[in-house]
């Protein structure tokens, strides 16, 4: 399979001198939903930005379907769709003036403008809504008619920068089933950026996660959870007493790497995956044994844990240090400005 | 091809905003009316005195502000372009451009277009309203139409001029402070509004060098006397290469700050 992006060795320093992309380097296939996870800061759309020839890098290549994006922007940039992080989405036009636009700015004519566009307001729901200018719009369906917008040429490559940033839950499911629907009946290769855990799970085949700039993790996220330790099972039983039968009988269920006591009293039980399956038959394991299960949950790998366990920190870490001070910093003063 | 429907559709954007925009298409009919009909009307009582008359070259002081008016109008209109562009850079509206394979120079010449239309418009009005008050236009309607294409070149400077600083000036108010702080004594030192025959020494030479001096000499000639090339040339041409050189400035203004 033809890989669709690569990016050799990127390094991008901001004027101000962020370091904010330090030597990445990873490969796209074709057709494939790539994830790229990592806390504010990270330098996801920065990584963003130089593949899609936004922003010009420090040093390292990128190509795009095998087009070098300094050499040839023209190509590269037909060829993908961008969403950006901040929604941009024209609010004084309507939906259907904002897809119009966009239509005329990849050079599609007006029949090919109105049958694309028919084509991706009614995937997104938004075709009711096209006439209404887009300040009635809600933040969903801002964020909708912006990825609609990226879609209006049909690009092989979408780029979506945080696509579900400041959603409800519901609203965020939905978005994903456009994604998958997206990959499914067009064949189209997407990369998007999150910092949801479970974002990069449901959606992406495989995963990157980024640090300060740099991959530290690179995989499935199957993969990626399973190294990190798997599902992990507490539960208290009613009393302390006689418990060996079933410590015993838990640590021969298949999947479940190991059982011990925590000082609170509590049982951890680290299991492969699927916990929750493990749930019924471990109070059906208890009740036979006659003991009582007081209370009994299901811990899933999270993104911290992800990354305490890939950089041996929490996501953010309050006395952050000096350049992460600066980082910051620069981030508001962007935001204020 | 595509250069050219790249800058049209640029400029499409701003003027179905502008025309959707109640408020501001009103004060674009209001505007002019208040101007003409208070302030032609009120120092029409000036214009009694012979020596007065004489100054302004006419009879009616309506007539002589007339021009001034029209270029005071698309001055000030210009300055939205800048504005439009500072707003399109925080909604990320400029990047989702850029992101698109049109040509980067269609962005300011787009928006530098559009805010000529806009001034050809208004002009449309002043000279419309102006009529309607008294006011007979010497050179006839092709006369009127060549007022109308030297206002809209005349706007191209400002719009050219307030996109080129909001590259660099990021917000609007701070613009906005910059354009006025210059746009205003460009219209008091010129003759738009009163002779120079009336001016101090010093003030009668500075207005001499203005460019709102150049613009208005054709206009003005149109507006009383009619089509006399001998005494339009000059400011044609000065606006033509004003508005030229506005257009390249901001273009390289723009390419520097958008290659990163
Ligand atoms: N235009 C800029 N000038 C200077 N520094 C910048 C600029 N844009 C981003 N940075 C810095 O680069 C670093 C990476 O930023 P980037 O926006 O790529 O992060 P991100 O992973 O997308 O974060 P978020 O989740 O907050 O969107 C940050 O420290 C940021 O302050
Ligand atoms: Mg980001």
């Amino acid at each position: 399979m033809n890989a669709a992006v690569e990016v050799e060795n990127l390094v991008k320093v901001y004027k101000g001198g962020v370091r904010a992309v330090d030597g990445i380097s990873f490969s796209i296939k074709e057709r494939e939903i790539f994830g790229f996870l990592g806390p504010n800061g990270a330098g996801k759309s920065t990584t963003i930005k130089c593949v899609i020839g936004l922003l010009r890098p420090t040093s390292g290549t990128i190509r795009v379907l095998g087009a070098d994006v300094r050499r040839d922007p023209g190509v590269v940039k037909r060829s993908i769709g961008y969403a950006a992080q901040e929604t941009a989405v024209d609010d004084r036009l309507t939906g259907w003036e904002n897809l119009y636009l966009q239509g005329r700015f990849y050079h599609l004519s007006r029949a090919e403008i109105r049958r694309r566009g028919e084509e991706v307001l009614k995937l997104f729901g938004l075709w009711e809504r096209r006439n209404d200018t887009a300040d009635t719009y809600s933040g969903g369906m801002l964020k909708r008619l912006d990825i609609a917008c990226a879609l209006i040429h049909r690009p092989k490559i979408l780029f979506l920068d945080e696509p579900t940033l400041g959603l409800d839950v519901q609203t965020r499911k939905t978005i994903w089933e456009y994604i998958e629907a997206l990959r499914a009946e067009h064949e189209m290769t997407i990369f998007l950026t999150t910092h949801y855990m479970e974002e990069a799970d449901v959606l992406s085949d495989r995963v990157a996660i980024i640090d300060r700039g740099r991959i530290v993790a690179l995989d499935r996220p199957g993969a990626l959870k399973a190294a990190i330790g798997g599902d992990l099972i507490t539960v208290r039983f009613s009393s302390g007493d006689g418990l060996e039968p079933v410590l015993a009988a838990l640590r021969d269920l298949p999947g479940v790497r190991e059982v011990k006591l925590a000082p609170d009293g509590i049982y951890r039980i680290v299991v492969e995956r699927d916990g929750d399956r493990l749930i019924p038959r471990i109070v059906r394991l208890a009740g036979e044994h006659g003991i009582g299960i007081h209370s009994i949950r299901l811990k899933r790998p999270t993104l911290d844990d992800v990354y305490l366990h890939y950089t041996g920190r929490e996501i953010r870490e309050a006395e952050g240090s000096r350049e992460e001070h600066i980082r910051t910093r620069v981030m508001s003063w962007r935001i204020r400005r | 091809m595509t250069f050219l429907s790249d800058i049209w559709y640029v400029a499409w954007r701003e003027l179905v905003k502008f025309f959707r925009s109640k408020v501001r298409v009103t004060v674009t009919l209001i505007q002019p009316l208040l101007w003409l009909g208070l302030m032609g009307n009120v120092l029409q009582g000036f214009a009694k005195a012979p020596y007065v008359q004489w100054m302004l070259g006419t009879k009616s002081y309506l007539a002589f502000m007339t021009p001034g008016i029209i270029l005071m109008t698309v001055l000030f209109g210009g300055v939205f372009s800048g504005i439009s562009i500072i707003w399109d850079r925080r909604i990320g509206y400029l990047e989702k451009m850029m992101a698109a394979p049109i040509s980067r120079g269609a962005i300011p010449l787009g928006k530098m277009l559009a805010a000529a239309i806009q001034g050809g418009i208004q002009v449309l009005i002043i000279v419309l309203i102006a009529t309607a008050l008294g006011v007979r236009f010497a050179a006839g309607p092709a006369g009127v139409l060549l007022i109308i294409l030297i206002a809209m070149v005349f706007s191209t400077i400002l719009s050219g001029f307030s996109l080129a600083m909001a590259v660099r000036i990021k917000t609007q108010e701070t613009l906005m402070a910059l354009v006025n702080f210059l746009t205003m004594p460009l219209m008091f030192t010129s003759n738009a509004l009163f002779p120079r025959a009336a001016m101090p020494s010093w003030l009668s030479a500075i207005a001499r060098v203005n460019p709102v001096t150049h613009a208005v000499a054709p206009i003005r000639e149109l507006t009383l006397h009619g089509w006399n090339w001998g005494a339009m040339y000059i400011g044609i041409a000065v606006i033509v290469g004003l508005a030229l050189g506005m257009a390249l400035f901001a273009q390289w203004m723009f390419h520097r700050a958008t290659v990163e």
